[in-house]
């Protein structure tokens, strides 16, 4: 245990770990230019979707057209449009060059950088003296603008990652890990600055985000680091969501705070995850998903059939508590503002990709791919194969309570229901997506993923009902995208393996393994095993 | 090396066992703790539970099914005891048909096709709408014509639904399978896992989250014979005639045909059975077919005898129609047939002594344990002897 905890906390990574084969951070690079591009059009166009429905007045595209072309502020967005269609251009054109084989005029670098720090500039000034036309503060909430400032924000972060993508070129491909946390952080903790008058559902679903991402980054030490694969890990989930309900709700009388909580949970999970691991160990690979299967399934079935009246059955444990206390003389009372959740969230969240990251690159996460990839090989090596699988389940197992004593304390209530095997396959879904094994794949997996179901179905929702009354024709109107969810993960898992099995962002062994892949095969047909 | 030497599917076998003692031994010098009397005490305590549990697995399990059918006997009767037993037989022809086709697809490419469940919830929708097709022209033949009439009306449907059903199972091998054949194993199980979730998305779309009535429940209708006070329904002896008479057929064509020479010849070595001249993918194609068309045809009597039909309703049942087949040994098709009438009995008879709200739970526990302790099932096949 010692040593775990010194892996743990990056102690134990040894000197062993591979050189970084050149070239490798160029796909950071493209992500960078697409994300600055997606931020800076999202920034652009949102005003366009938005304004024409609500009573804020913002420097919108609108605005431009109806104020003339004389003032000034047009003038300046303008000239910000122009700076953004550079940014949103040049990654075609770098393409092209690239596919054409043509080299790339090294002026480009340096011209496209200026232009993009011009753009950052401008976007402040606008947003300064949108500020005094509208005689609110400088900085800090205002009451009406919201999708403006939005928009704004959005755009100087979209111009931030050009920057980085442009201008600190080669640092980026040399720290893309660096230059994630650079970009992801800042973003993450923007949200709530955005959309600081929006409705608590923004919050809500940023916070499912964040345990979505929690869960996924535990799934992802079992199935993409140790190579197991887990289909009953909803099961940990429900263990920790239980526990917190249990220890903090009028229950049993306990009122546990949270932060012990959350440790609790995280312990009783992972003690489940040893114990129901432990009959898996000597299994094939398909035979353990579906033992894990079984187990995900009797889990939900123990809590409906309230086991020693420990769940309540099919009701649910309910009023679970939600903390509250003051802080420097602020009063941070989680229940009235969802943002605490999601600010304590993205925290946890940090916390716990440092804790996997260090764990990936100590001894124990060198055990885990040696097993992965041939476990005769690894027990040949010294490698305590039981152990090292156990302790694989182990801490996929605790993330997954760690997610749930929070899910159940956001929530409130917690009941059989919402630990189905659709949850699994959700979380199975973005580690696929995004890469297995590859932290940064499932952080993406998560985000593409939760946008996908909490924001874009539910909007195609709204978005079909007023375009069904508008052009009437009511089938339109009728049709419940939410109800597409499952089409969505089955889409996920089936693309995903068949088109592109490392994921969005594959891991760099998982990369070299499919660069590789002719070679093996061919291999394998010598040796009659294909 | 080939892995199943490392990771015997079936653990059941010696050369299992032996692993067994290996790990046992590399784990106590491995870990510092271990080393203790004690621990090594509740170590080989364990071990030999492992081991008689490994061995008498079949014994413990039939034994317990005596004394549950004895126990039910015991608080309800005779009656009781003939009612449940008549359920159990009827819900075990069904899991029979759809564990039928995990076997075949398990032995022949080594898939756990999880999308199998769902091909029998669709062809129950399947059926639906064939049955209430031609302005419900089928519907009326089978209900309104008197004997000649139903025997049509059940033959259109059956072969239609089967046919489309059959159909899709090589569809889904076709785009979802047969890319991955060579792949890792995990990941055509990955991929099942979702065209599980994309066709149970799709009948939700469709049909929506209720229980949907299909029409055709009141085409069998009538007592057939009645022992005492347990009365059979005509409806039930024909879920019980019709899987008992295609599982004979598919026997007879995995014996007799040159296709069924072939699926024989392709599940026990792919390589071998390519170098023979056989085509593997048509083999592949029609293992599939034959597979979904049975879980049709388990799918229109489940609608004749039960009147529902949901769009998740593939999901459990395909989880409780695997565990059958896993008891009767994956691979197996007669194990599978006579695991699914097993487990409709241990379903049946430990939901009446448990609770029906255990039964589930039960299915699952049983499945967890046949995979941990014995992997090869009842009458199983050993599956690691094959690459």
């Amino acid at each position: 245990v010692p040593r775990l905890g010194l892996s743990l906390l990056g102690f134990r990574k040894g000197s062993q770990d591979a050189p970084r084969p050149r070239g490798a951070g160029t796909s950071t690079f493209w992500i960078l230019a697409l994300a600055a591009a997606t931020l800076l059009l999202m920034g652009w166009l949102l005003p366009w979707f938005v304004e024409p429905f609500s009573a804020g007045v913002g420097f919108s595209p609108m605005d431009v057209i109806a104020g003339g072309p004389v003032s000034i502020g047009s003038i300046l967005v303008y000239l910000l449009g122009l700076a953004m269609l550079v940014v949103l251009l040049s990654p075609a054109a770098e393409l092209r060059a690239r596919v054409r084989k043509r080299p790339i005029d090294p002026r480009w670098d340096r011209i496209r950088l200026y232009v993009v720090a011009a753009g950052l500039v401008l976007t402040i000034v606008i947003f300064l003296l949108y500020r005094v036309i509208q005689e609110e503060p400088l900085f800090g909430p205002v009451d009406s603008a919201t999708i403006t400032d939005s928009a704004v924000w959005l755009t100087m972060v979209g111009y931030i990652v050009a920057g980085l993508a442009y201008g600190a070129r080669s640092w980026v491909t040399n720290h893309p890990n660096a230059a994630f946390a650079g970009v992801a952080l800042p973003f993450a903790a923007l949200i709530p600055l955005m959309f600081h008058q929006a409705p608590d559902f923004v919050f809500w679903a940023a916070s499912s985000l964040a345990i979505y991402t929690l869960l996924a980054l535990g799934l992802n030490v079992v199935v993409g680091f140790a190579g197991l694969l887990d289909l009953g890990y909803a099961a940990f989930f429900a263990i920790g969501a239980y526990t917190c309900a249990a220890l903090s709700s009028p229950k049993y009388g306990l009122h546990l705070p949270l932060w012990t909580l959350i440790f609790i949970g995280a312990a009783v999970a992972s003690m489940f995850g040893a114990v129901l691991g432990a009959p898996t160990l000597r299994l094939r690979g398909d035979y353990l998903a579906i033992v894990t299967l079984g187990f995900g399934e009797i889990i939900p079935d123990l809590a409906t059939n309230n086991v020693g009246n420990l769940t309540n059955g099919p009701d649910g444990i309910s009023s679970i508590d939600q903390p509250h206390f003051h802080l420097l003389g602020l009063d941070v009372n989680f229940a009235t503002s969802p943002a605490w959740y999601y600010l304590a969230l993205l925290v946890l969240v940090v916390v716990v990709i440092i804790l996997l990251r260090n764990l990936e690159h100590s001894r124990v996460g060198r055990a885990w791919i040696a097993i992965r990839e041939d476990e005769v090989a690894a027990a040949a090596t010294g490698i305590n194969t039981t152990s090292t699988k156990l302790l694989a389940f182990a801490i996929g197992a605790s993330v997954s309570g760690l997610a749930g004593a929070f899910y159940g304390s956001m929530v409130g209530i917690v009941s059989p229901e919402a630990f189905s095997f659709s949850v699994s396959v959700a979380v199975l879904s973005i580690v696929v997506l995004g890469g297995i094994g590859n932290i940064i794949g499932v952080i993406l997996g998560s985000f593409v993923l939760t946008f996908v179901i909490f924001w874009v179905l539910p909007g195609l929702n709204e978005w079909s009902t007023t375009v069904s009354k508008t052009v009437g024709v009511p089938a339109l109107g009728n049709i419940d995208f939410t109800r597409y969810t499952y089409i969505v993960y089955g889409v996920a898992l089936i693309g995903m393996m068949l088109l592109r099995p490392g994921g969005l962002l594959p891991s760099r062994a998982r990369r070299v393994e499919l660069e590789s892949a002719t070679e093996s095969e061919s291999l394998a047909a010598v040796q009659g095993r294909a | 090396v080939s892995d199943d030497v490392v990771t015997p599917a079936g653990a059941g076998t010696r050369r299992g066992g032996t692993l067994v003692d290996q790990r046992g031994l590399s784990e106590r010098a491995h870990s510092g703790g271990a080393n203790s009397p004690a621990a090594i005490q509740i170590l080989r305590v364990l071990r030999l539970l492992y081991t008689f549990v490994q061995r008498f697995f079949p014994h413990i399990l039939l034994i317990g099914i005596a004394v549950s059918v004895l126990l039910v006997y015991t608080s309800g009767g005779l009656t009781l005891m003939g009612e449940q037993t008549r359920n159990a037989l009827v819900l075990g022809a069904i899991y029979a048909l759809i564990a039928i086709g995990y076997t075949m697809v398990y032995g022949i490419i080594e898939l756990i096709n999880f999308a199998h469940g769902d091909v029998f919830a669709l062809s129950g929708f399947y059926a639906l709408i064939i049955g209430t097709s031609f302005g419900g022209a089928v519907s009326s033949l089978a209900t309104g014509h008197g004997g000649g009439g139903l025997v049509l009306g059940l033959v259109i449907v059956f072969l239609a639904t089967m046919a489309v059903a059959g159909f899709t199972g090589m569809a889904i091998e076709r785009v979802a399978y047969r890319r991955l054949r060579d792949a890792p194993r995990l990941a055509p199980l990955i991929t099942a896992i979702g065209v599980s979730f994309l066709l149970e998305g799709f009948m939700l779309i469709k049909y929506g989250p209720d229980n949907v009535p299909t029409k055709n429940q009141s085409w069998i209708t009538g007592n057939a014979v009645s022992f005492g006070s347990v009365t059979i329904e005509w409806k039930q002896i024909f879920v019980v005639a019709v899987a008992l008479f295609l599982m004979f057929a598919l026997g007879a064509f995995v014996r007799a045909t040159r296709l069924g020479k072939a699926m024989r010849a392709t599940a026990q070595d792919r390589n071998a059975a390519l170098l023979c001249g056989i085509n593997v993918n048509r083999t592949v194609s029609a293992t599939f077919f034959i597979g979904s068309a049975l879980a049709a045809a388990g799918a229109i009597v489940y609608s004749i005898n039960y009147g529902l039909i949901q769009w998740n309703l593939g999901y459990r049942l395909g989880i409780i129609a695997f565990t059958a087949a896993v008891l009767g040994g994956i691979g197996n098709i007669v194990g599978a047939g006579i695991g699914g009438f097993l487990i409709g009995v241990i379903y049946v008879f430990g939901g009446q002594l448990a609770g029906g709200q255990w039964s589930e739970a039960l299915i699952f526990a049983i499945l967890v344990i046949i995979l941990t302790f014995r992997p090869v099932g009842l009458f199983g096949v050993d599956v690691t002897t094959r690459a």
